[in-house]
């Protein structure tokens, strides 16, 4: 995979202005101009200094961007959102992008717009020229559900995607934006040296990442990095080009100069995963197949995506599928389906006796059908512990 | 299961001596903790100067004015009277076991043998403390041994830091979750 570096190599880099972004994309995007497009893309500040902009369309208050836009005609602007195509005729001849961002194609992307926007003479304003999109997504639509932590809606949105419901019952084909290759991400890659550490009996590393990051086997496997925890999440979500991180093996795992981050392989695993998926299902997963959580997560350590703890909680006492899940709980998929690929990562789902063809008999739904005009004490601590958390 | 009226409001903190109950309860506990520590006379002295004798008590103040009281029992078996006392009428059990225990796995058994009858008519969820300096057992240990003894479902087992509220109320979240993975926080 070649990383587009500049549309034209005479040409400086395109100073970009993250006008409307949430911070984790800010960081994605950060991490990979860092890494891969310091030739092609240099971001700043102000949106004075701006060449072109990048807009997240799903997020609250972009009016308000807009009218700061109209006055900067000569600004390109790239946006993006999870259902494109609603948004395109609002935007058009403006280029809409579609959630997860392919990192790969984007340098250009701007360039062009950089370019298109240098030609603009007339001051056109870029305000809409239809209504905006009626949201698509019931879930999306209402106020935001309670998150069963304490998730800001922002991050929620990051980490979760904004992936519509399959149907219920198999039979129609699944978008091809339900699923992720994780050999595109860093959870292929811990997977790959996972197995061979375990295998050999000796430490791997992903060489070619910016910090280390490697796997001793140990009798309980472990992960180390230099990497910070806040710079994990970023990288676990950046699709890595296939020429980084060869994995190789090492007799130590170590920096003299650094006290490097050790966690548990597990919880580590988890998190690469949940990070990488965003609501979305490893490639080859069957939706509609019942499996099971052999185990709850280690959610002091883990990442508690939204309804994670229910999710385990009913999913280690009964067998049934994402779909099934998300049924029981009355929640989207794309929750269930974050879980199941965290787990499936992390060695915690058992898929020995599931069929899609045959559905798992649940048990009578634990959920409280008839809401009591008062929670329960147990709503009512949860509610507790959830802003004190 | 009983229902949850007929529960008192109250969370049982358990488990072995120096695993962290007395600092767990003081980390959610929205009061100062009462607490009936006495000098350790016996083999726990070698653990830690004082022990819990008769239990250690904190409150949750939910809005309106309603309490959840969170107790702690003695973690000397010698004091094992006072754990069907204390667990009476509670919502559940929060169970902390000491990873720098001589064997751990062992004391996990005999907690879980002791509190047997509550935890079959309410929920558990399990604290491993001190995984930091004795990383062994792992998890997945006290998994197979929560299988072998027929704990169907397993319960919520997580590493923990009693000083750390995050991960005491982390665990008393799973406990609840586990009573009614319907519940809604909202």
């Amino acid at each position: 995979m070649k990383r587009a570096q500049s549309s034209s190599p005479s040409e400086p880099p395109s100073a970009l202005h993250l006008l409307h972004v949430g911070s984790m994309d800010a960081r994605l995007i950060g991490l990979s101009i860092e890494r891969h497009w310091t030739r092609s893309v240099r971001l700043v500040e102000t949106l004075e200094e701006a060449q072109v902009v990048l807009i997240d369309c799903d997020r609250p208050g972009i009016e308000a961007v807009l009218d700061q836009l109209a006055g900067h005609p000569r600004i390109g602007i790239v946006y993006y959102a999870f259902h494109p195509k609603d948004h395109a005729p609002r935007f058009q001849p403006r280029p809409v992008l579609g959630k997860p961002l392919n990192l790969e194609s984007l340098p250009v992307t701007l360039a062009r717009a950089r370019a298109d926007a240098a030609h603009v003479i007339a001051a056109a304003p870029p305000r809409p020229i239809a209504p905006p999109p009626a949201p698509s997504a019931p879930a999306a639509a209402s106020a935001p559900a309670p998150l069963g932590n304490s998730l800001m809606a922002d991050d929620e949105r990051d980490l979760c995607g904004g992936m519509d419901d399959i149907p219920a019952a198999p039979g129609s084909p699944l978008p091809d934006k339900l699923f992720f290759n994780p050999d595109d991400y860093l959870i292929g890659r811990l997977q790959q040296a996972l197995a061979l550490a375990s295998a050999s009996g000796r430490p791997h590393l992903i060489s070619g990442l910016p910090r280390l990051i490697g796997i001793e086997p140990r009798p309980i496997p472990v992960c180390i990095t230099a990497f910070r925890e806040n710079q994990l999440r970023p990288l676990a979500m950046t699709q890595l080009p296939e020429s980084t991180g060869r994995i190789v093996s090492t007799p130590l795992i170590g920096e003299a100069d650094s006290q490097p981050l050790q966690l548990a392989a597990e919880d580590f695993l988890w998190n690469a995963a949940a990070w990488a998926a965003r609501g979305r299902l490893p490639a080859g997963s069957n939706p509609y197949r019942p499996v099971r959580l052999r185990a709850w997560p280690n959610f002091t350590y883990a990442f508690a995506s939204p309804h994670a703890m229910r999710i385990a909680a009913l999913w280690t006492r009964t067998q049934a599928s994402p779909v099934e899940i998300a049924a029981r709980l009355g929640i989207p998929h794309r929750y269930v389906f974050s879980v199941y690929s965290a787990a499936s990562f992390a060695g915690l789902l058992d898929t020995t006796t599931g069929d899609a063809n045959t559905p798992a008999a649940l048990p009578a739904p634990p959920a409280q059908t008839d809401r009591p005009a008062r929670p329960s004490i147990l709503s009512r601590i949860l509610r507790k512990l959830r802003d004190a958390v | 299961m009983r229902s949850e009226r007929a529960r008192h409001n109250k969370i049982i903190f358990s488990g072995t001596v120096g695993a962290g109950k007395s600092t767990a309860i003081n980390a959610l506990s929205d009061i100062a903790t009462v607490s009936t520590e006495a000098v350790a006379s016996d083999a726990t002295a070698r653990l830690k100067p004082t022990t819990t004798v008769a239990m250690d008590y904190g409150v949750l103040n939910l809005p309106g004015g309603e309490k959840v009281m969170l107790y702690g029992t003695p973690g000397q078996e010698r004091f094992s009277f006072m754990w069907d006392i204390l667990s009476e009428g509670g919502i559940g059990l929060v169970l902390l076991i000491n990873n720098a225990n001589p064997d751990p796995l062992q004391d996990l058994e005999g907690y879980l043998g002791a509190f047997r009858q509550f935890i079959a008519s309410t929920a558990v969820t399990i604290g491993v403390t001190h995984m930091d300096s004795a990383p062994e057992p792992g998890l997945d240990a006290y998994r197979s041994r929560l299988i072998k003894l027929g704990l169907d479902p397993m319960p919520a087992i997580f590493r923990a830091d009693a000083r750390s509220r995050d991960d005491v109320a982390t665990l008393v979240k799973a406990l609840l979750y586990t009573l009614n993975p319907g519940l809604n926080d909202a």
